[in-house]
């Protein structure tokens, strides 16, 4: 590694590097223009290419490691979250979409020539997630109205909530994110949730990482976030909401109201490869690495 | 230039006598031109073609612009779309920011230059330029763990994540630039200017005003203008600690300091956000990000045209007098010489404090396996394949970077007029300033859909070039201007055509600073994320090498820290990502310091002046 920059670092002293600067110069319009000739022609990579969730691709990657002894190639890319995914698939650029979220009509009016089919890996229960100091002082649980108060910036105070005297201080999800869209489902229903709240007390996080650490590190502070995510973390509690807590039983059975399905998308049945693929994850090898990555599995779900 | 270097055509050269060959000395050395102007080329060309993508994003749906300059309320639900938090946030972090660095960072260029001995300054310069090469993703992670407390005490709120802690970290992210950049100025100043000075019986802190900065001026605003740039165009780091929350404003003037410590939003961390991914490619959404990525560029350019206004483009110009008054002189240059040297200790604090925080977080790089083991899945094994598609990426970019650059910069430096020269540099400043995510964006949409080459390392790489290119060009051309005038007088006096010139006179004196600006430009490629996710790398399953240039993606270290310290619930991804962070700032490193010692050999044959 190191001998191949110090073969190519005297490249660029001396006489020899007009020459270099004109070749590499002709070489990359060169390629360009022969690339752009080529047009949208696909290399033929026979690679099984799979997009979309954050949530859903460390699981992908995974399975897709271990098939790689079986000789099949699957990339993994996460860009543009479950929403990406899916138009990425309706426009025919991937084989898989990873989704978080259940197909919307809109996803199927702007692909009406696609016949997704979904097939369900697992499940994710997220949580509305509070420290350990604010519950231990009081805070039992929450209504829908309480977590509606708590996001759009009503509530500024835990006292309100029966807990101690502290500012809450509210973490959001970015858009797009599935975690916020199944919060937005819980407190909104079908209705457009309002833009976000102009007070002080009141940041956007990303992942799922970042939004633990932040929620660690800010005194009162509030979240949602997957529930998978705070086991082995004693500081933060996923606080019950309406009366029910995210335990394993209440998830499964459905009467927890914060639970999202996790899905693979192909564009018609599985075939081939893709369905070597997907059926793997569904076997109870590749099952296995849902509670690794923080989630439910299907048997779990009572699926 | 002030003057312009046109000769009379049909004056006898000693060339004109001679066949020309091509190359050598005797040769008139035409393609000097041609190099030249494809460099300039280049910069134009990515200007283009950013400009394109957002006018074609804005001309898809109608932009309410009133609203946009005016409204603070972004809500994409309800077609309300305002940016003027954002606004005051991308200003407020970046005037932070460079009150904070630009002091530091001066000071600790003065001093390594003018008081400390050679033996000394160069090993520190060297700690500072490895500085540059922690990518922008390390320095978020530690935003977080050390700047977000920080700020959580000093404004007594909870959290942290504020335009300070922002401000705070974009200021150590550009100090090295500043005062690398600025000591390459200074160390072009001719030593007997300083001989006559003192011989004057002036006190070391008079030479520094009085002979040394004047001529060092216009290279050390070209390092301030290259952090502001870096200050404006930086996204992930700033993503991590600024809490992103929209329509934030100050209420009155003595809510602006309050405001300082509370969650707000840039306009580059709005844009390398998820929302274009979520607006589609048209549509009064897209239009209105797009206006946005306007104001942007449009922000860098005023900040540029302000940085170097009144700057004459002749650094050796005469000194302006100044009235020294003689009252205390020897305890003010004491008290000057502690204050820059105390200034060198702060970014030496930081790198300590920096390599201490990776050694410990990062043991797992320590493991050779970890560096020549493929990885296992999401977040297993080691990292090879990273580490191979950083460094293609990295040889490939600057490949393409070096001579685009150095073409660019030996423009603006010798050809163009005071007045062209002035708008090159303002174009490859703004093309420097452009955030890396409008780059992503603009070669996904160029490279990946309309060509398509689908993820392509190529693509990574073609996007790469232009976080290179003008920072080489700036500092070529800054260290051209600093060149002694009777250097440039002597070579004409000879009969050298304006070719001939570049290249046997400007050409070998300017290769250190060149040097110099490739590898802060790589050291800052080396870091970039966001362009790469968006053209060049997957999450997973990328192979190590890429065989061909469509849907050829490959693996690279910056963005696999940034998906394993987003997203990953696995206390093995925490430990991968920071072995991941420390060996991308151990290759740079390795890089630096390689091409250092190549550099310090130049500036050893090189004695112009003496």
């Amino acid at each position: 590694m190191s001998t191949e920059i110090r073969r190519r670092a005297p490249r660029f002293t001396g006489r020899r590097v007009r020459q270099g600067a004109s070749a590499a110069s002709a070489a990359l319009l060169l390629a360009a223009a022969l690339t752009g000739c080529a047009g949208s022609a696909n290399a033929g990579s026979d690679a099984i290419q799979a997009s979309g969730s954050t949530t859903v691709a460390p699981v992908a990657s995974d399975a897709a490691e271990a098939l790689k002894a079986k000789g099949l190639n699957i990339t993994v890319a996460t860009q543009g979250g479950s929403a990406g995914g899916i138009s990425q698939l309706g426009t025919g650029q991937i084989d898989i979409a990873l989704s978080s979220k259940p197909l919307s009509d809109k996803d199927h009016k702007a692909y009406p020539d696609a016949d997704f089919v979904t097939t369900q890996i697992g499940a994710d229960a997220v949580g509305v997630i509070i420290t350990r100091e604010v519950a231990d002082g009081g805070v039992k649980g929450l209504s829908k109205a309480q977590v509606a108060g708590l996001f759009e910036g009503k509530i500024t105070n835990w006292k309100e909530v029966g807990g101690p005297d502290l500012q809450v201080f509210v973490y959001d999800k970015e858009p797009g994110r599935g975690t916020r869209e199944v919060l937005d489902k819980f407190i909104y229903g079908k209705d457009e949730p309002p833009a976000p709240p102009k007070s002080a007390n009141y940041a956007i996080v990303g992942g799922n990482l970042e939004t633990r650490n932040k929620l660690k590190s800010t005194r009162g502070s509030v979240a949602p976030l997957s529930t998978g995510f705070i086991d082995g973390h004693p500081e933060l509690v996923a606080v019950p909401l309406e009366g029910v807590a995210p335990t394993l039983a209440n998830v499964a059975s459905g009467t927890y109201p914060m639970t999202r399905p996790l899905y693979m998308i192909t564009n018609g049945k599985p075939k081939g490869t893709v369905k070597q693929y997907i059926d793997h994850i569904l076997s109870p090898e590749g099952q296995k690495l849902l509670p690794k990555h923080g989630y439910l599995t299907r048997e779990q779900m009572g699926l | 230039m002030g003057l312009t270097l046109e000769r009379p055509a049909q004056a006898p050269g000693p060339a004109a006598s001679r066949p020309s060959s091509g190359s050598g000395r005797g040769s008139r050395a035409r393609w000097v031109w041609g190099w030249a102007y494809s460099g300039i080329l280049s910069v134009l060309l990515t200007l283009t073609v950013l400009l394109g993508y957002l006018v074609t994003g804005i001309a898809s749906g109608t932009v309410d612009w009133a609203a946009l300059f005016t409204s603070s309320t972004w809500s994409p639900g309800t077609l309300a779309f305002g940016g003027l938090a954002m606004i005051y946030g991308s200003a407020a972090v970046c005037v932070l920011a460079l009150s904070l660095a630009v002091p530091v960072g001066w000071a600790a260029a003065v001093a390594l230059s003018e008081y400390l001995p050679p033996r000394l300054a160069k090993p520190l310069r060297l700690s500072i330029e490895l500085l540059a090469a922690v990518p922008s993703i390390v320095y978020g992670l530690i935003g977080i763990m050390v700047i977000r407390p920080f700020v959580a005490d000093l404004g007594d709120v909870p959290g942290g994540d504020s335009l300070l802690a922002a401000g705070i970290v974009l200021a150590v992210m550009i100090m090295p630039t500043i005062v690398a950049v600025s000591v390459d100025a200074l160390a072009a100043v001719p030593g007997r200017y300083r001989e006559t000075a003192y011989s004057l019986g002036l006190t070391r802190r008079e030479v520094v005003r009085s002979a040394v900065l004047p001529q060092a001026r216009s290279g050390m605003r070209a390092g301030v203008l290259l952090g502001l740039a870096r200050a404006l165009g930086e996204a992930i780091a700033v993503f991590m600690v600024i809490g992103r929350a929209d329509g934030r404003l100050p209420e009155s003037s003595g809510d602006i300091f309050s405001s300082l410590v509370r969650p707000g939003q840039t306009l580059t961390t709005k844009l390398a956000g998820p929302e274009p991914m979520l607006a589609g490619t048209s549509g009064p959404y897209f239009a209105a990000l797009c206006g946005l990525g306007i104001i942007l560029l449009a922000l860098v350019a005023v900040a540029t045209v302000w940085g170097t206004r009144g700057s004459t483009g002749r650094a050796a110009r005469a000194p302006r007098a100044r009235r020294s008054s003689a009252w205390l002189r020897t305890p003010k240059d004491r008290l000057t010489a502690v204050v820059r040297l105390g200034a060198l200790l702060l970014p030496g604090a930081l790198l300590v404090g920096m390599l201490g925080i990776l050694l410990a977080r990062g043991g797992a790089a320590l493991d050779p396996a970890f560096w020549f083991s493929p990885s296992e899945g999401a977040a297993g094994g080691g990292i090879r394949d990273q580490i191979l598609g950083t460094l293609l990426l990295l040889a490939t970019t600057a490949l393409i970077a070096l001579p685009l650059g150095y073409g660019a910069g030996v423009m603006i430096g010798t050809r163009a007029s005071a007045r062209t020269a002035r708008v090159l540099e303002t174009l490859t400043v703004a093309i420097g300033g452009t955030p890396t995510i409008l780059l992503g964006l603009a070669g996904y949409v160029l490279f990946c859909t309309t060509m398509g080459w689908g993820r392509s390392w190529l693509a990574g790489a073609v996007v790469l070039v232009p976080v290179v290119v003008p920072v080489v060009a700036l500092t070529t051309a800054g260290r051209i201007r600093s060149m002694p005038a009777e250097i440039t007088e002597a070579a004409f006096a000879l009969g050298l055509t304006t070719s001939q010139y570049v290249r046997s006179v400007v050409i070998p004196y300017t290769w250190p600073a060149t040097l110099t600006g490739l590898l802060l430009g790589l050291a800052r490629a080396a870091g970039e994320t966001a362009p790469l996710i968006f053209t060049a790398t997957v999450f997973f399953g990328a192979p190590a090498l890429p065989t061909g240039i469509v849907n050829a993606p490959v693996q690279a270290l910056p963005t696999h820290i940034f998906t394993l310290s987003q997203d990953s619930g696995a206390p093995e991804a925490i430990a991968q990502a920071w072995g991941s962070a420390l060996v991308l700032v151990l290759i740079t490193a390795g890089l630096l310091s390689l091409a250092v010692l190549l550099r310090n050999r130049f500036e050893g044959a090189r004695r112009w002046t003496t």
